[in-house]
């Protein structure tokens, strides 16, 4: 079995999802433990394939479904699955955010969406099947089934909270449907000029043929990156973001948030490293100047929109999409021949290295925020940044992992923040690309101001003062702890130990990444 | 604000001539020449489907088999988009405020009488669809889309509320579910077997009668065929039902 692992860690909660469904009609209390084993499951098998990846010589596991394979078969003839380390962590993280924003939903699902529990949890399956799937595979055209699955089911996912909510969705479908159109068009054109819809396949063809300046190919991939760009809600196609974001059920929110867009950048550095290659992206394009130029614009916008919001979940939603900035930018400050063929990338990419662990430490850091202001907003009962006075004393535990979420979004330094922006800093060093690192610090400053005001409302803001009859100011309760129940903590503590935890293990995180583009430098082929 | 999309398009539209417009680089429509036709894969496919598989129409087998996976999901999109707008409009309704009202003209004897003639022969031919996908145009999708629409008909001809009793809303979940069960299970049948997911030939070890692995091949795409008709005939129905009724599934039209 430990072979099937790649596949195994898809079709488990697919199955889950549809037994969600069928059981769920009947049973609906069986709903969420089907949920919890389905991603208990993807946990295990992804964590099992990344040992076999990480303990394998050429540090990648193939798997080919339907048994077509590339040794008896021409590469391509059916669908590759190509488990490397990078896409290896991210199946961990993607695993692991689903189980605990499952776990944390215990206690909304039926309050938010009332005799649609199965529906949802199906949905919120699939949704997990689609993303993993999305970053297993090795194949351009699977990709967009599996990008297919994940987004209609995070339009449903989103549109099933209020009726503002269903507005946020609609506008968010009509987006994602046109950025999915434009990724579908350019793997169209790619497929007439190569005829192979497998990624290392269409990267083979691409410079064994010298294809490298052709006008279509070019036209490819401006369109599958402006599809991308769309899904990665990068600025200034990030319209659709906070408003799906912000008025999504709070336990969609959970998972959507910390994974759609991270998820959609590991695509856009698949396609970029894989598809197309270092020596087309960065030698042949050179977008690097605006492209970075773009993500300092992003972050800054990013920053100063939050700074103005009044609710907690909209202020997060803009910071995403400063977030995204510095992941867009940390992937494309290589310069035009800034990577020799066959020498190493890593030693002149420590912006890409960046760009790998924020996307692994910003799930994290997005999930562990979520959660805490998901809780938050059940005890102040409201999601305005001022209603959150005196939290403090009533939920000591929740609160104290919403500050270990805002050190890690600031960057301080044992959180796993502190050494992906260190990365990303370094990386703009290394380019030559001061506006780059400004921006980065500037938006550290703006987290800063924006997180210490709600510590401080939340810390030393007092209760509102009630008179009681006869005069006397009386506050209400006062001192007492209404902690929230451990389904919601649980999940919450160990989002904020794993913010620790990713910072802790930076050596060996960027040392994987490394060797990850290593591998990309030498051809793809390990 | 229309002048700014007029822009967009404008722009995209000569981004997409750009690319076709060197004549060395686009190959020409149709050309047997073209990067896509001349490619290992076609070559591939065109030898050697019927060798592998025993299948003629060489769609049927890429779609079924060589890239059976992404039909796979191709189903689960179908299951999804019912399930979303299921949870999306659906309302329940205890004997509330908000009574339903029904239209009281009783359905029209014509009308009636030439679906009860129709509908027979609509299901016959969905189900040809369906296993001539072999050699035809045709195949689980279409042959579901048909089966579908014959329910439908019902509740045009009549009322869904007849149609719901022949094919209720929750059997038309379980139907839609038992759909990817099928397709899903043929992929671990082969894993317990030893191949890898959706390798069907591995299943002539256990399908009777079968005894190599390119029928076996040929009858695993027929199975899986009949697990998408299942998914895609029971999600029409219930797309239809819910989007007709605002999510009251009950009366309709």
């Amino acid at each position: 079995m430990v072979e099937h692992a790649p596949v195994l860690l898809m079709v488990v909660p697919l199955l889950a999802a549809v037994f969600c469904a069928l059981l769920g009609l009947r049973w609906k209390a069986l709903c969420l433990p089907l949920t919890i084993i389905g991603f208990i499951a993807a946990l295990y098998f992804s964590v099992i394939t990344f040992l076999q990846v990480s303990a394998s010589s050429d540090h990648q596991v193939i798997y080919f479904l339907g048994g077509w394979n590339a040794s008896e078969f021409p590469r391509g003839v059916g669908i590759e699955y190509r488990v490397d380390l990078l896409n290896g962590m991210l199946l961990i993280v993607i695993a692991a955010v689903a189980l605990l924003a499952a776990i944390f939903s215990k206690q909304f699902v039926s309050m938010e969406t009332p005799g649609k529990e199965p529906q949802y949890y199906a949905l919120f399956l699939l949704l997990a099947v689609g993303l993993m799937g999305m970053t297993i595979t090795a194949d351009a055209f699977n990709l967009y089934v599996l990008l297919e699955v994940s987004s209609l089911t995070s339009y449903a996912l989103i549109a099933m909270g209020s009726r503002r909510a269903s507005v946020a969705a609609f506008q968010y479908l009509i987006m994602g449907t046109i950025g999915a159109s434009f990724y579908l068009l350019g793997v169209g054109y790619l497929y007439i000029k190569t005829g192979s819809l497998n990624m290392q396949g269409i990267h083979d063809i691409l410079i064994g043929e010298g294809l490298l300046e052709s006008p279509a190919v070019y036209v490819a991939f401006l369109l599958i990156f402006v599809g991308v760009w769309i899904k990665l809600a990068f600025f200034p196609l990030s319209t659709w973001l906070p408003n799906a974001y912000s008025r999504a059920p709070t336990a969609t929110g959970c998972i959507i948030a910390p994974l759609m867009t991270k998820v959609s950048v590991y695509i856009m550095l698949r396609i970029m490293l894989t598809v197309f290659g270092p020596e087309y992206v960065y030698d042949e394009l050179s977008w690097s100047g605006p492209m970075v130029w773009i993500a300092v614009v992003a972050i800054i916008a990013g920053s100063i929109l939050a700074l103005g919001q009044k609710d907690l979940r909209r202020m997060l939603s803009y910071l995403i999409i400063a977030e995204v900035g510095y992941m867009v930018g940390g992937a494309w400050l290589l310069a035009p021949g800034g990577m020799a063929r066959g020498e190493s990338l890593y030693s002149t990419a420590t912006g890409l290295v960046g760009t790998g662990y924020h996307i692994i430490s910003d799930a994290a850091m997005t999930l562990c925020l979520f959660l805490a202001v998901g809780a938050m907003i059940v005890k102040a009962g409201s999601s305005r940044i001022e209603d959150m006075k005196g939290l403090f004393r009533k939920c000591p535990v929740t609160m104290a992992c919403f500050v270990v979420g805002a050190l890690a979004m600031i960057g301080v330094p044992p959180t796993c923040g502190f050494f992906s922006k260190w990365y990303l800093i370094s990386g703009a060093f290394e380019a030559g690309r001061w506006e780059f690192a400004a921006a980065l610090i500037i938006s550290s400053l703006v987290n800063a101001v924006l997180f210490f005001r709600i510590i401080e409302f939340a810390y030393f803001g007092k209760l509102p003062e009630v008179d009681d009859a006869h005069g006397h100011h009386q506050r209400h309760d006062e001192g007492g702890m209404e902690e929230n129940p451990p389904s919601m903590l649980v999940p919450l503590v160990l989002a904020s130990v794993a913010l620790i935890a990713i910072g802790l293990f930076n050596k060996e995180i960027a040392g994987y990444l490394s060797q990850f583009l290593n591998t990309v430098a030498m051809g793809g082929q390990g | 604000m229309k002048k700014l999309a007029g822009i967009v398009v404008f722009t995209v539209g000569l981004i997409l001539l750009y690319g076709v417009s060197s004549l060395d680089d686009f190959p020409s429509w149709g050309t047997p020449d073209s990067p896509a036709n001349k490619s290992p894969l076609s070559q591939y496919f065109i030898k050697n489907t019927i060798v592998d598989t025993e299948v003629p129409n060489m769609v049927t087998a890429v779609l079924a088999d060589y890239r059976g996976y992404d039909t796979m999901f191709e189903t689960v999109v179908i299951f999804v988009a019912g399930l979303g707008i299921f949870a999306v409009v659906r309302v329940f309704e205890h004997g509330g405020a908000s009574r339903v009202v029904t239209a009281d003209t009783k359905p029209d004897i014509i009308i009636t009488n030439t679906c009860r003639l129709l509908i027979p022969l609509i299901q016959l031919f969905a189900l040809y669809v369906l296993a001539h996908g072999h050699s035809s145009p045709g195949g689980g999708f279409q042959g579901g889309v048909i089966m579908g629409a014959s329910f439908i008909l019902v509740a045009l001809a009549w009322d869904l509320d007849i149609a719901l009793k022949r094919f209720s809303e929750k059997q038309a979940f379980i139907c839609s579910g038992i759909g990817i069960l099928i397709y899903a299970g043929f992929g671990l049948a082969s894993v317990f077997l030893g191949e890898e997911f959706l390798n069907y030939g591995i299943i002539h070890k256990i399908l009777p009668g079968v005894d190599s692995p390119e029928m076996a091949r040929y009858y695993a795409m027929l199975g899986v065929e009949i697990g998408v008709m299942f998914t895609v005939t029971s999600i029409m129905f219930l797309i239809y039902g819910l989007l007709a009724t605002r999510g009251k599934m009950t009366a309709g039209l």
